[in-house]
């Protein structure tokens, strides 16, 4: 009898991750746009692709070109916002998995640009880059994204 | 798990097998090494204090917006150790400064798929490390598809969640990994493999993802002098290790589980100087073959850090003298449980307990087994500087070496204080 209570809260629980919300804030009047590069098709990122992408796990896009994410400044708060939102862990979380990576010699870090201007240049110039602005920021020469 | 941190006044063959087989193939090799600060790491502790000192942060050179840059990382440690009672790593007990490191890493993007990198690195832990600067990883990097890539050269070796991190102290909380799984003397034997790397991440969807390494090589090992030592190492080798590391990276956001395995032999000879009236000893010859097992799981969201490992390791060993040093097989076992919440983005505290069994058949008596209770306050001043405070209740001596083993105070105390610039 227990161990049909156990596999049922087994159950519950891989049932409660596999319906756990996805939706993200950055669809419609959050507080980022995520934006690429007009040369690239895709207009819609999963949240979870999102992340890897940033955490370079996964480093292709679906037609196999290398993704080219780019970041903002540690104390940036709009990086504080999406590292939260869409990475799900603190900027200082973020670092030292990044510091795990950098010197176990697996990779290195997006790199980090001072402002969003910046990264809205960085993206026009780069077609298979990934990014992140403000909702004011103006991005003329590139596309913003949905994210599911 | 591939064997506790000890420290070695000297190579003494039967004491090292003995050990051996007791208490796993690395206590048996740890020869006392002078302390040589050499013109080499001078250069590099000044290469990287430089670039901590004028910019601090990794140096890209090479125009940003080519994938083709060269990416600069290095990082300088000082630490001091000190004990209640018993001599752990260094001379402990009376409080020492021989706790340092210092490393410099080159990585650079070639093409779209290829990648090389280097790091050069040199510590002084006791008698763990010589000051000499050495090549701590170094490869070529092929990225066939995310779920496919191969590296071939000096690569740093996957095992739990830790191992291939523990000699950079910026990279994790505490300043001591758990000795249960992650015991000192892997900095030194058993960071990196010369030979090669089949890795990936399979992306399972809704799934979560999978993600795996499988390493293969051998690892040479550099004997120090030994002048005037009446028993010496002739020979050590490491003519293979073959590991294998799968870590399922669940659909919550942050947990990861998984499992290593890893198969190593190692091949020692010991010669022993003429000991009047004694008759002289032919050398003896010893094998040893070791598996080991460790599961894992680790939980990272939002400023929570949770992890939690048990493994186990089986030796067996066998030698051209048994009636010197009889052949046996042990087992041995341990784990831990860590936590750790970053309070403020400047102040993390970090606690873990780690329990260690050099012979889980035998578990009672002085150097049977080993309790660490460890509590550590990471101060981060800022993005390229640490401090690091750290105490540990510890409760046994199966963690110390020599005659400490048995005759060592059960219940000890040992305080670290570290400090880190990196960029």
């Amino acid at each position: 009898m227990s161990s049909i209570r156990i596999c049922a809260v087994l159950l519950a629980f891989g049932a409660a991750i596999y319906a756990y919300p996805r939706r993200v804030r950055a669809e419609s009047g959050g507080p980022f746009r995520v934006i690429v590069n007009t040369g690239n098709p895709v207009d819609a990122i999963d949240r979870r692709f999102l992340a890897d992408a940033f955490f370079k796990k996964t480093t292709r896009w679906p037609n196999d070109e290398a993704i080219r994410p780019v970041d903002l400044a540690p104390s940036s708060p709009l990086r504080r916002t999406f590292s939260e939102e869409v990475l799900k862990r603190s900027i200082a979380a973020v670092k030292s998995y990044w510091q795990q990576v950098v010197f176990a010699g697996h990779g290195v870090p997006p790199p980090e640009l001072d402002s969003e201007s910046d990264v809205v240049k960085f993206v026009a110039k780069n077609r298979w880059a990934v990014g992140y602005v403000s909702p004011g920021v103006n991005v003329a020469g590139v596309k913003i994204v949905v994210v599911r | 798990m591939f064997g506790p941190a000890t420290k070695r006044e000297g190579v003494d063959g039967r004491r090292q097998l003995t050990a051996l087989a007791e208490r796993g193939i690395y206590a048996a090799i740890l020869p006392r090494c002078p302390v040589r600060c050499t013109l080499r790491l001078q250069i590099l502790v000044i290469l990287v204090a430089l670039a901590v000192a004028s910019r601090a942060a990794a140096w890209t050179l090479g125009d940003p917006d080519s994938p083709s840059t060269l990416d600069v990382h290095g990082f300088v440690s000082q630490g001091f150790i000190k004990s209640t009672a018993n001599d752990y790593l260094v001379d402990s007990s009376s409080g020492s400064f021989e706790f340092s490191e210092a490393g410099l890493n080159f990585t650079t993007q070639l093409t779209d798929r290829l990648r090389a990198g280097l790091q050069l690195f040199a510590f002084d832990q006791g008698s763990l490390g010589t000051f000499d600067v050495r090549a701590d990883w170094f490869y070529l990097d092929y990225h066939f598809k995310d779920w496919f890539g191969v590296r071939a050269g000096r690569v740093k070796l996957v095992y739990g969640l830790y191992n291939d991190i523990s000699d950079i102290d910026a990279a994790r909380t505490p300043v001591l990994l758990p000795a249960s799984i992650y015991p000192e003397t892997n900095r030194y034997y058993l960071l990196a493999v010369t030979g090669g790397e089949l890795y990936g991440f399979v992306n399972l969807n809704r799934g979560g993802g999978l993600d795996y390494h499988l390493i293969g090589g051998a690892i040479p090992v550099e004997l120090p002098s030994q002048i005037g030592a009446p028993e010496q190492a002739s020979n050590i080798d490491i003519p293979y290790i073959a590991a294998g590391r799968i870590m399922w990276e669940t659909p919550l956001d942050g947990l990861r589980v998984g499992a290593t395995g890893a198969v190593l032999k190692l091949n020692e000879t010991a010669v022993f100087a003429p000991m009047p009236p004694m008759p002289t000893l032919p050398p003896l010859n010893a094998h040893a073959v070791e598996y080991v097992g460790v599961l894992s799981g680790e939980y990272v969201g939002h400023n929570l850090l949770l992890a939690a490992e048990g493994g186990s390791s089986r030796t067996t060993l066998t030698d051209d003298q048994p009636a010197l040093v009889p052949p046996g097989r042990t087992v041995s076992g341990g784990g831990y449980g860590l936590a750790a919440y970053r309070v403020t983005p400047w102040l993390q505290p970090a606690l873990y307990y780690s329990v260690y069994w050099p012979n889980v058949d035998d578990r009672n008596g002085p150097g049977k087994f080993q309790d660490d209770l460890s509590g550590t306050l990471r101060f981060d001043i800022n993005n390229y500087w640490l401090v690091k405070l750290e105490a540990h209740y510890m409760h046994g001596t199966a963690v110390l070496s020599g005659e400490q083993i048995t005759m060592g105070r059960e219940n000890w105390g040992l305080f670290l204080l570290k400090t880190t610039a990196y960029f």
